[in-house]
């Protein structure tokens, strides 16, 4: 036999066994506590070690927890929706304009991106507040006041979650179209495609990909969002995330909290096979 | 005479202080094969993309067809790229991208089906290939659905930007056998260009040699092989002998420099304004001597390395008085081995030399 280049299966093994070993710590392990601990019983804030179903007959039972999940779902696809329609022109502005502020922008939008999203929040109550200097300017302008719904509303959460997520959006879309052959286009106008049409028929179906898995993240990120609702929302919108932290802090019923963490994180594995299955991921481009 | 398909005049394009193309004329005549040649830089790429019409002359016009292009977009142009990297589109199928011209100009269905089966037959490909996708087909084939998008709509010039220069020598060949019987069979005006004067001999009816943003010359394969007008020219395709010449009394030309020639004669530069010139004399022109060899001008060599060529053995030396270099290029294997070292007399007659100017070179780096 041949002396092969490929490792043995056992340094394969043994290369990925700390990886292996950190997953198990720190995802798979805690995920099945949690699944243990959603078939607990609770009583006085504490946790009765007996096997039952009560946390489940009640989350199914319960009208309020599926009209914030409910919630949390249609925000979060409102929330998407709006980073793809935002994110789209911006990245593809990025690729096809301002070539020479190109560097410039996209440092400016990482610098976005890393500033603390608790202190970017914070920063729009304090600026949307009815005393904050928005409210400040245009009195001094000789306007009226914000209207009401500007801050601690729906309005203002989906627009704090959009805020936060756009550059997850921005980012997967301009790869995509950054990716594109521009030779493609070119190719397009030669066999007789208007600037439209070149766009239609080529730069968009080769950036799918790019928008779905922008979607995707926005999607799932959008999922977990706590803040947004927390600090914009004025606490009148709770989403799934406050839902759950509420149940472990304020409630402290750990067994409750668990079995929503695993609602919501259900739905962000179902989501992702959905899209997985509409994208191929992994197949290439083919079909 | 035959109309023009396309004409350049006096096209200059500058990027920024740099100049690409300085002056370009140019007069392609229609069903003409027509080959751009030259290395990197030359202007060769950026001509057919003024061609094409994704980049604006800075200076000059041109028509195709007697119509002025100058606010004339590429998707308007009657022409047709086959792009480098073939630019097929990899979300299309190969019924998709061959038809898409045809689906672009609003023809039914059924007839791009229909002109579609014909291109691939044309182009003899499997018509199963129809329903897959560019990635899983081979680069010839590739090459070959590059050539039919193309060709479907029926350009009256159809442009090529180096489509074969990523491919391996033997695919190399058989799609220049098959650009060959394409254009005769079709009697498109092509326009090829590429860096390889072989390549561009091998193909085309008109070769234009370009360097430095510079149109050199423009002639038959045989004119640029037999007859340059440029030292670059003469040395841009194989290896050739150049002997620097002044001109002498009535009109006839010296060899300045070849110590060791014996019956140098003197040259009729016909045409040549200048009075320092080259004299070429190709290697295959270059005989051993033998009694029955009536031979112009001989001179002894010393050889200093040959190589086999299969059909051809080139022979490398150097003179034996003055060290010049000498390139040989002999008929068959030789019968008796030729040695390094070896001592031997060769020779040419004059009727196989050619003259041209050596002021020429000094234009170019001028420019």
């Amino acid at each position: 036999m041949s002396h092969s280049l490929e490792p043995s299966r056992l340094m394969v093994a043994l290369h990925a066994l700390p990886s292996v070993l950190l997953q198990s710590a720190f995802f798979v392990v805690p995920l099945c506590m949690t699944i243990a601990l959603s078939f607990q019983e609770t009583q006085y804030y504490q946790v009765q070690w007996v096997w039952s179903l009560t946390t489940w007959t009640e989350i199914f039972t319960t009208y309020y927890y599926w009209k914030i999940l409910f919630n949390t779902v249609l925000m979060s696809l409102a929330c998407v929706g709006l980073c793809a329609m935002i994110g789209f022109p911006i990245a593809y502005a990025l690729v096809t304009r301002f070539q020479k502020w190109q560097a410039t922008i996209k440092i400016l939008l990482v610098f976005a991106f890393l500033t603390d999203a608790v202190l970017k929040t914070f920063g729009w109550v304090v600026f949307l507040d009815q005393t904050g200097p928005a409210n400040f300017v245009l009195n001094f302008l000789g306007l009226p006041d914000l209207p009401d719904w500007v801050i601690y509303s729906r309005v203002s959460v989906l627009f704090g979650m959009v805020y936060t997520l756009l550059p997850f959006s921005i980012f997967t879309i301009y790869l995509s179209v950054d990716m594109i052959d521009k030779n493609l286009l070119r190719a397009a106008y030669d066999c007789g495609a208007s600037k439209f049409r070149a766009f239609y028929e080529v730069t968009l179906p080769l950036c799918k990909n790019g928008l779905m898995a922008g979607a995707l993240l926005v999607f799932v990120l959008s999922l977990g969002s706590f803040l947004e609702p927390k600090v914009l929302g004025g606490g009148k919108n709770p989403m799934a995330a406050e839902l759950i932290r509420q149940t472990f802090e304020t409630r402290i019923n750990w067994p409750l909290g668990s079995a929503l963490t695993i609602v919501v994180i259900s739905i962000t594995v179902i989501t992702i096979l959905l899209a997985s299955r509409l994208l191929d991921l992994g197949q290439g481009r083919k079909k | 005479m035959p109309k023009d398909i396309c004409t350049i005049q006096g096209v200059i394009k500058n990027y920024g202080n740099f100049r690409a193309l300085h002056g370009i004329d140019l007069h392609v005549q229609k069903g003409e094969f027509i080959a751009l040649v030259g290395p990197s830089g030359s202007g060769k790429s950026t001509l057919l993309q003024i061609i094409s019409g994704f980049e604006a002359p800075s200076e000059g016009r041109l028509l195709i067809d007697g119509v002025d292009m100058t606010d004339v977009a590429p998707a308007d142009r009657p022409t047709s790229m086959v792009f480098q990297k073939l630019a097929l589109f990899p979300h299309k199928t190969i019924a998709e991208n061959i038809g898409f011209p045809l689906k672009l100009r609003k023809v039914p269905k059924a007839e791009i089906a229909k002109r579609t089966r014909e291109m691939l037959d044309l182009m003899e490909l499997k018509p199963e290939y129809l329903n897959r996708y560019p990635a899983q087909l081979s680069g010839g084939e590739q090459q070959r659905v590059a050539l039919a998008r193309s060709m479907i709509s029926h350009p009256k010039l159809l442009l090529l930007d180096e489509p074969l220069s990523a491919l391996d020598v033997k695919l190399k060949k058989v799609l220049q056998t098959e650009l060959k019987r394409l254009h005769r069979s079709l009697g498109v005006t092509f326009i090829h260009v590429t860096h390889d004067l072989e390549e561009a001999m091998m193909l085309a009816d008109h070769i234009c040699v370009m360097q430095n943003g510079l149109l050199l010359q423009v002639g038959t394969p045989d004119d640029i092989y037999y007859r340059p007008t440029h030292r670059f020219v003469a040395e841009f395709i194989g290896e050739t002998n150049l002997f620097p010449v002044k001109a002498g009394q009535n009109g006839s030309y010296e060899i300045e420099e070849l110590p060791g020639a014996r019956g140098v004669s003197s040259f009729g530069g016909e045409g040549v304004q200048s009075d320092t010139a080259y004299l070429m004399v190709r290697p295959e022109f270059l005989h051993l001597a033998a009694p029955d060899h009536d031979l112009d001008v001989t001179i002894d060599i010393v050889v200093s390395e040959t190589f086999n060529h299969g059909s051809t053995t080139q022979v490398k030396a150097v003179t034996r008085e003055g060290n010049h270099i000498i390139t040989l290029e002999i008929q068959g294997h030789l019968d008796e081995a030729v040695d390094i070292g070896a001592h031997l007399t060769v020779g040419w007659h004059d009727t196989d030399t050619h003259l041209f100017a050596r002021t020429a070179d000094k234009m170019e780096f001028a420019a």
